[in-house]
């Protein structure tokens, strides 16, 4: 222990101070969500261990589902928690000096509840450790996402640790070195589905750069959660300039994205392209598109920021939740839509009528794991809290 | 060393479906019909009763076309799937991870997860078999009573499906993308 603490300046805590927490009301129900999803998760990963692929839904013609989806937004989650960290301690604009230790903290624990779910999702995940490096496919994006996220985590934390002991000097290099290879990484991610040429929805250059206006997004949103749950709405003066200078930046960028997703829509429809205008179509017509990505993810967050002239955290907090339940549908319909368009070929017909969209909802084993993911994610903050001290910043 | 290809005179096809047997019992696919190499779909007539255009009712035989430029080989990013030394497109089951992004890359659909091993499988040209015991055919054009397959070396000019390719007029599936398939349909 010792030895560690001086790499990383921690609290004095002990096992039963890690256990222990105030009772209040909302701790008390966070507690208690907490443990069921990490039974979920527990519960799906052993129906997983024993089914293997089977406890999921996936198809041949639908192979991937909510797990990727889950990863997805916990990396993107993870991506812009570190923008948003990198603000004060790399760029060096004072509001958001206090607020580097959490938001690194963050983009740290985040990816690892991206890498717990993936795990589960990724059939031989040992194989794949080994084969990475034996035999790089250089050509795949996804080679590119996993080596890039391998190398952003590890500088996360170097960032983190040198954070902790206040070297903002090294803090600032690695911090930026984190952030460029975790910018690599997350457009490699939306080129995952970006190079995709058999689905011509996905195929293009928009994911790559959608991924990383949305990470920032969904970094603001995060900030704002993790701050609101901190002191209970009750903001101190030095983060509260920060939060609502960042209320400013998230209206701007939800700008962006809405003109970006009417630009994306218009495109695709127009000339009338086969498996990307009906495809487009068919998105612009479901409910988890409209009332889950568009309204919750980013009309009714701007509507209140324009509204309430950037003023009003506790607003924005809440406010921050369902743009964060946006942010999840966003993540899982990009997967599903990305494999709505059966692939026919010149049959119509094979076995049965192949029904005109492929259809997919996720096995309750998918729905264990990956939202008990969120599990792994609110306990590593916990204990992230009890053993850091995450307040105050750059120097 | 070959580089193979398949003709498909697909209007002989009657839809007997004794190549995708065939296939499965050479090869040891499973049983399913989610679980195929190979596989025949149809297209029903156009046209109203009486007035039906059964020419528009063709089957359609398909699988694995061994791109030449295949997107399921750019993908992977452990160089699981593999071209052979024949340029036929293969999976190394010890290498693949089933991160399923070749299924999702394949514009034909021509790949489905082995239960057993829980790896990515597809058509090989029955180079497990048939080939490594020595043979010329493949286990679906072997069994085919209309003779919709031909299979063979599209470097060797002498070949049956040379001379095939160079006398009927044939296309492609999907050649707009590029992956320049060696499955070629006879018109
Ligand atoms: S048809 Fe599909 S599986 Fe076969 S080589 Fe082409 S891309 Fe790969
Ligand atoms: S599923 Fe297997 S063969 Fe396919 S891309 Fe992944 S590792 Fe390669």
């Amino acid at each position: 222990m010792n030895f560690i603490k001086k790499i990383i300046p921690m609290k004095d805590f002990t096992l039963k101070s890690l256990m222990t927490f105030e009772k209040t009301p909302l701790n008390l129900l966070m507690f208690f969500i907490t443990v069921g999803l990490l039974g979920a998760f527990g519960w799906g990963v052993v129906e997983y261990l024993m089914h293997s692929h089977h406890a999921y839904n996936v198809t041949r013609e639908h192979p991937w589902g909510l797990l990727i989806a889950m990863y997805i937004f916990f990396v993107v989650s993870s991506t812009g928690l570190c923008i948003v960290g990198s603000l004060g301690d790399v760029f060096g604009f004072k509001d958001y000096m206090a607020m580097s230790k959490r938001a690194i903290f963050g983009s740290i624990v985040t990816i690892l509840a991206g890498f717990a779910v993936i795990a589960f999702e990724i059939g031989h995940p040992v194989t794949m450790l080994i084969y990475n490096v034996l035999s790089p496919g250089l050509t795949s994006a996804i080679w590119w996402m996993g080596t890039l996220y391998g190398l952003y985590l590890t500088f996360m934390i170097i960032e983190f640790i040198f954070l902790m002991r206040n070297d903002m000097k090294n803090a600032r290099i690695f911090g930026l070195t984190g952030l460029l290879v975790g910018l690599a990484a997350h457009s490699n991610l939306g080129g995952v589905f970006g190079f995709l040429n058999a689905r011509i929805i996905s195929n293009g250059v928009f994911y790559p750069t959608y991924f990383i206006l949305t990470a920032f997004i969904t970094g603001i949103y995060l900030i704002y959660l993790m701050y609101g749950f901190r002191y209970k709405m009750q903001i101190p003066d030095d983060i509260k300039k920060g939060l609502l200078g960042l209320a400013k930046i998230q209206a701007l960028l939800l700008a962006i994205l809405m003109f970006f997703e009417t630009w994306k829509f218009l495109t695709a429809i127009y000339g009338g392209m086969p498996g990307r205008a009906d495809t487009a179509e068919h998105i612009l017509h479901s409910g988890a598109f409209l009332y889950g990505e568009v309204l919750c993810g980013m009309v009714i967050p701007f509507v209140i920021m324009l509204a309430t002239k950037w003023q009003s955290i506790k607003l924005y907090v809440f406010t921050s939740f369902i743009g964060m339940i946006g942010i999840f549908f966003m993540r899982y319909d990009l997967v599903h839509d990305t494999q709505l368009k059966p692939l026919q070929m010149m049959k119509t017909v094979e076995y049965q009528l192949p029904p005109e969209w492929v259809e997919y909802f996720p096995s309750a084993a998918e729905i264990a794991i990956g939202f008990g993911g969120i599990g792994i994610f609110f306990m590593l903050y916990y204990f992230g809290q009890k053993m850091f001290d995450l307040e105050g910043g750059a120097h | 060393m070959a580089r193979y290809g398949m003709a498909l005179d697909y209007k002989n096809c009657i839809n007997c479906k004794a190549c995708e047997v065939a296939c499965k019992e050479e090869n040891g696919v499973e049983l399913g019909a989610e679980k195929h190499r190979i596989w025949v779909g149809g297209n029903n007539p156009e046209g109203q009763w009486p007035l039906l255009d059964i020419a528009s009712a063709a089957f359609l035989p398909s699988q694995c076309q061994h791109c030449d430029d295949a997107p399921c080989e750019e993908v992977c990013p452990t160089h699981a799937t593999y071209y052979d030394e024949n340029g036929v497109v293969r999976v190394n089951a010890d290498k693949c991870i089933l991160c399923s992004y070749c299924m999702n890359a394949c514009p034909y659909d021509a790949r489905y997860v082995d239960d057993r091993t829980m790896t990515v499988d597809k058509c090989t040209f029955c180079s497990d078999t048939r080939l490594a015991r020595g043979e010329t055919t493949t286990a679906c054009q072997n069994t085919c009573p209309t003779k919709v397959r031909t299979f063979g070396d599209l470097d060797d000019p002498e070949s049956e499906i040379s001379e095939l390719l160079r006398t009927r007029e044939h296309f492609s599936l999907k050649s707009h993308l590029g992956t320049n398939p060696k499955l070629f349909y006879l018109t």
